[in-house]
């Protein structure tokens, strides 16, 4: 049953608004931090940027896609968060319990098909993102072949692997916070405020909560771990959070009345 | 609640009751519906008609009381809401998603078969406009959707809140026509309306509602042979108003005052206008206008609900007032 809400989901994903905005939309934002990233990257580096030797390493051509990172976290939070937030407030929560009441089933679809959607996003803007930087890499005279190496290729993956990790923890952010807000516009401006502002601001006043705050911990994973954070504390800590408020958000979810 | 009486009936709820934060909206609600009626829902705004649909749908979990609604529990939905169907308020879908579209998410969801979501278009007359978005319909389109979305699972209990609303008179009369057809068909329909004229139309039984509580349960031929009077009764002196009406209620009647006397609802036929003016001469008032006019089905209704014509709409209603 799991599985009918689940293709029920999808043919809310699918249509062509969503489906090509996010797709392409992610794609083409990815594919510029890529860009903008090997075009002002210099021979010795700094500040912020990688040097020319360091992207002809085999991690090289996984900086242009960490560098999006946050943004494709914040895209999956804020889909995520929409689709279950705007059955509230358009009322088709109704139709949808009525057709399929055990609620814990709807939601476990639901959560799958918005996953599934955000993790074949993440994937396609990594792609494009990868043959902007090859492209990129060639109009910089940088060498590639360390990035098709074993070694290069298991970075590859490995750094794919972590932006989709952090994307499902993004993902699951944002349908617990639909679900609790109920409203699309609440859950968007609570969920960004917190993620961006509010998190950036308390990190810089007191920076070793960033190894506590969920953001900065998801921001981790995708990186692959943080000077500040390293990963295996990122992950466990996030699994512990997510977890937590998977549970809370089901219970709301299953006992709360629906009078939308 | 045997059963085999339930069995007989399509919803039964004894003692259903909810409260929202203490405020108490279906209080000890008593149904039963007859398989394979058509039964109105009838009361005025406020009254807890979307609250009960809405329990009786698993939407809201009733404070207390049981239910047996096709053989399930209430407190279980998932053990008979795949024999209902349901039109909740006004028809709910995605704007940007076609007519079509939107019933094959139902469809998915409840495992219901794709074939039947181009029958119900063409039933409810969106066959042609199947293609086009939600958000381009009209509100009458809509409501048609609605109930396309409801016929979609087949359903042997249909449960419609509103169904008229919104739609032009050409559409209600189609309405109309569309639900006794499927009434003909064997299905128990279950229509909540705030229009008497559609409970005279389309019902053969009758629930009232007033405060979350029933005031009457029947059909609607017994609803029209509920005859009662209304006696105007005018003391001569104009201070003796609150004496009279007190008088009244000692009697264990309910006397309203106005501008023009007293009035009091008695049953159609009774002597309480002799007893009244012989204990009101008794008590030192003096009468000068005693009157009975007898009441259309309207103001039975009215004096069920304890409402004014203008919480409920009565246009054509029963007993014929266009």
């Amino acid at each position: 049953m799991i599985v009918a809400a689940f293709r029920s989901e999808w043919v809310k994903l699918k249509r062509r608004n969503l489906l090509v905005g996010t797709y392409v939309g992610l794609a083409v934002a990815a594919s510029l931090f890529a860009i903008l990233l090997f075009a002002q990257a210099s021979a010795t580096g700094g500040g912020d940027l990688p040097s020319l030797a360091q992207l002809a390493q085999p991690n090289g051509l996984i900086h242009g896609v960490n560098r999006a990172a946050v943004l494709l976290g914040i895209v999956a939070f804020g889909i995520a968060a929409t689709q279950i937030a705007s059955e509230y407030s358009l009322g088709t929560i109704r139709q949808l319990l009525v057709r399929q009441p055990r609620r814990p089933v709807l939601l476990a679809g639901k959560f799958l098909a918005v996953l599934t959607f955000m993790l074949g996003a993440v994937v396609f803007a990594s792609l494009l993102a990868t043959v902007a930087a090859f492209i990129m890499a060639h109009g910089r005279q940088i060498p590639t072949g360390a990035w098709t190496s074993s070694t290069g290729i298991t970075d590859l993956i490995r750094a794919l692997g972590d932006l989709l990790l952090a994307t499902v923890g993004f993902t699951t952010f944002g349908l617990v916070v639909g679900l609790l807000f109920r409203s699309s516009v609440t859950a968007i401006i609570v969920g960004f405020a917190y993620l961006l502002p509010i998190e950036n601001v308390v990190t810089r006043i007191v920076p070793h909560t960033a190894a506590w705050l969920p953001g900065q911990l998801l921001q981790a994973i995708a990186a692959g771990g943080l000077n500040t954070v390293g990963f295996a504390r990122s992950l466990v800590l996030s699994i512990v959070y997510l977890a937590i408020a998977v549970v809370v958000a089901t219970a709301v979810f299953v006992r709360k009345d629906v009078t939308a | 609640m045997t059963t085999t009486h339930a069995s007989a009936l399509a919803v039964v709820t004894t003692g259903l009751t909810k409260e929202f934060s203490g405020r108490r909206v279906v209080d000890r609600l008593d149904l039963a519906i007859p398989t394979g009626s058509v039964c109105g829902f009838v009361g005025p705004n406020g009254a807890g008609k979307t609250t009960t649909i809405r329990m009786l749908l698993g939407l809201i979990r009733p404070t207390s009381g049981e239910g047996i609604v096709l053989l399930g529990d209430i407190h279980d939905p998932a053990s008979y809401l795949g024999g209902v169907g349901a039109l909740i308020e006004s028809p709910a879908f995605y704007p940007q998603l076609s007519g079509r579209d939107n019933l094959l998410v139902l469809a998915r969801l409840g495992q219901l078969p794709t074939s039947s979501i181009g029958d119900v278009l063409e039933r409810v007359g969106l066959a042609d406009r199947a293609n086009d978005r939600f958000n381009r319909y009209s509100l009458g389109m809509k409501q048609r959707l609605g109930i396309a979305a409801a016929l979609l699972a087949d359903p042997s209990l249909l449960i419609l809140d509103e169904p008229t609303n919104g739609l032009d008179p050409a559409g209600i009369v189609e309405m109309r026509s569309l639900i006794r057809s499927l009434a003909d068909e064997g299905m128990t329909i279950f229509v909540s309306s705030h229009l008497l004229s559609e409970i005279e139309h389309v019902c053969d039984r009758v629930v009232m509602i007033r405060s979350g509580r029933s005031v009457f349960q029947g059909s609607v031929e017994e609803l029209r042979n509920m005859r009662t009077a209304e006696l105007l009764i005018r003391p001569q002196d104009p201070r003796q108003l609150g004496s009279l009406a007190k008088l009244i209620a000692t009697r264990g009647l309910e006397a309203q005052i106005d501008e023009d006397g007293v009035s009091v609802v008695v049953a159609d036929g009774s002597p309480w206008a002799g007893e009244l003016n012989r204990a009101a001469l008794e008590a030192g008032i003096t009468i000068v206008h005693l009157a009975e006019r007898e009441r259309n089905l309207e103001d039975a209704y009215f004096a069920l609900t304890g409402t004014h014509s203008g919480d409920v709409e009565v246009n054509g209603a029963l007993g014929g007032i266009q």
